[in-house]
């Protein structure tokens, strides 16, 4: 199935821009997110700690709401479905 | 109860802040509040790059409107904020407030711009002789 990635901001200079990405059925936020740091050597480094953890200031969004980075490892995606990626907001 | 109005926007394009006033103003209200942030030239700062993600960005302005409304006897809100390339100087966003009174009016117009920073999918590069910057966010807004 296939899940749309957005990415903003300096996540989205690392990311190279939008993703389409085939993830298997079933696949977790926390698979999606693996699958975006495979992309490239600077989404990784942008995504993750060298520990492999998510870093602090990256934002989730499934279909536009906010996710709890604990969520992430059980929120299952469908296909269609939209992820977003950014860093603390400074609109305004 | 008078009927609330209130017009939500995130566009490149470019505003005048008396046609916005002139929209919203109406025979009821005592006071008209406006907020208007512009690009600001400090540190050798030429140019400002506004990226939002749009339809989350415009759901949330809603949002923050409808609070407003919830919260402040106000009866009109109107947000403009801009997205693209901006040179020094330029608007960036423009938040007007119509109420009866004077203090809610301010009250209003003070917690939607404190909202905006906290919770709209907005960023901000600037751009100017020394490199480029993001604009580091304040917060993580909502349930981070």
């Amino acid at each position: 199935m296939q899940v749309r990635v957005r990415a903003f901001a300096r996540l989205r200079e690392a990311i190279g821009g939008d993703l389409m990405l085939e993830v298997p059925p079933g696949a977790t936020m926390s698979m999606l997110l693996a699958a975006v740091g495979e992309t490239s050597e600077q989404a990784e480094e942008a995504l993750f700690e060298e520990s492999g953890e998510l870093r602090g200031y990256v934002i989730l969004m499934h279909n536009g709401k906010r996710v709890r980075r604990a969520e992430a490892m059980t929120l299952t995606l469908a296909d269609g479905d939209e992820v977003a990626l950014f860093p603390p907001v400074a609109g305004g | 109860m008078t009927e609330e109005a209130g017009m939500i926007s995130v566009t490149q394009d470019d505003f005048d802040v008396n046609e916005v006033i002139g929209r919203v103003r109406r025979p009821d209200m005592g006071a008209l509040v406006t907020f208007l942030g512009v690009v600001r030239g400090d540190g050798g700062i030429d140019v400002m790059e506004l990226e939002a993600y749009e339809e989350v960005a415009v759901r949330e302005l809603e949002a923050i409107r409808d609070e407003a409304f919830a919260n402040y006897p106000i009866t009109a809100v109107e947000i403009i904020h801009r997205t693209g390339r901006l040179r020094v100087g330029e608007n960036i966003l423009l938040i007007v407030v119509g109420a009866g009174h004077r203090k809610e009016a301010f009250d209003a117009c003070e917690y939607i711009l404190e909202r905006i920073k906290r919770s709209v999918p907005i960023w901000k590069k600037e751009i100017g002789e020394d490199g480029e910057r993001w604009v580091p966010g304040e917060s993580h807004g909502g349930d981070a």
